[in-house]
């Protein structure tokens, strides 16, 4: 009796379709990439209370070493020297828009006098609410 | 006289698209960072050339010590102890502004850790926010004791 030949099973995976799911996973990452203003390290301080900054704010970034960026939220941050400086950028800023957000990048283990060297100078250009960049504050923190 | 010619491939070849786009996949993954995009809002008041001055017994004062330890109205106090400590004195006089002054040697986050504390306290039975103050070494200078 003949019997009919076994089919042998096919031994490779069919990956026609693995460039396209590639290509999607490109579009996914190049949608959703975020260009930063500024790229200061700095260790953010942890809160529990966190609200979403609005795009387009103007930051002021302050690492540990006392070295401050600015940007008006359009343009890569810049080196300033002091406080002063940055009371001139605000003045700029605010009187291009009044309303203007502003986001203070601060390291957490800067020193509170150069932090509030920066707040004076921009309470002084009628910067009318600033955001302090932080990260979130976990369950951990809170016990540690 | 017949001539025989090799047909020419007139395909692309794509075989290596793959490799490609995983390339690029590999590039964006590394090269992606998540920023930070959320933070503690601090509206600051409007610069008066002649604020009204507070008296003592009307604010609660909070200071950061340069160790980050707290001192609320003269007594040293934990963190956690605070919002305990507000809540009578809140509760007769809800609009009462308790007013934090860091140590200019304080490390940042000891006044952010303050701050966000503070402002939970809707969260932790007070009727409303606190109205806090942050003055700068400024205007202690010139308008505070």
């Amino acid at each position: 009796m003949k019997l009919p030949e076994s089919r042998t099973a096919a031994g490779t995976i069919p990956t026609a379709s693995m460039a396209d799911i590639a290509f999607l996973l490109i579009i996914f990452f190049m949608l959703t990439i975020t260009f930063e203003v500024d790229k200061t390290q700095v260790v953010l301080p942890k809160t529990s209370i966190r609200v979403e900054i609005p795009k387009k704010a103007a930051y002021v970034a302050l690492d540990e070493a006392g070295r401050i960026k600015v940007s008006s939220g359009e343009e890569l941050s810049a080196s300033v020297a002091g406080h002063e400086d940055v009371f001139s950028f605000a003045v700029g800023v605010i009187a291009t828009d009044p309303n203007k957000e502003f986001v203070l990048k601060a390291d957490e283990n800067v020193a509170y006098r150069d932090v509030d060297q920066i707040i004076d100078a921009l309470k002084r250009a009628k910067v009318r609410i600033i955001y302090l960049l932080s990260n979130e504050r976990t369950v951990d923190d809170i016990a540690g | 006289m017949k001539i025989d010619r090799e047909p020419v491939d007139d395909e692309i070849p794509t075989s290596s698209m793959a490799d490609i786009a995983f390339l690029l996949i590999i590039y964006f993954m590394v090269t992606t960072t998540f920023a930070a995009t959320r933070g503690l809002d601090f509206a600051l008041p409007e610069e008066d050339d002649s604020p009204p001055v507070i008296e003592k017994e009307d604010s609660v004062l909070i200071e950061i010590q340069a160790s980050g330890e707290l001192v609320v109205d003269q007594n040293p106090m934990p963190l956690s102890e605070v919002l305990t400590y507000l809540q009578p004195k809140l509760e007769v006089n809800p609009k009462k502004p308790v007013i934090i002054r860091p140590d200019p040697q304080s490390p940042y986050r000891h006044m952010v850790l303050v701050l966000d504390e503070l402002r939970q306290a809707p969260e932790k039975g007070f009727k409303e926010e606190i109205r806090i103050s942050i003055p700068t070494q400024r205007e202690i200078e010139s308008f505070w004791y």
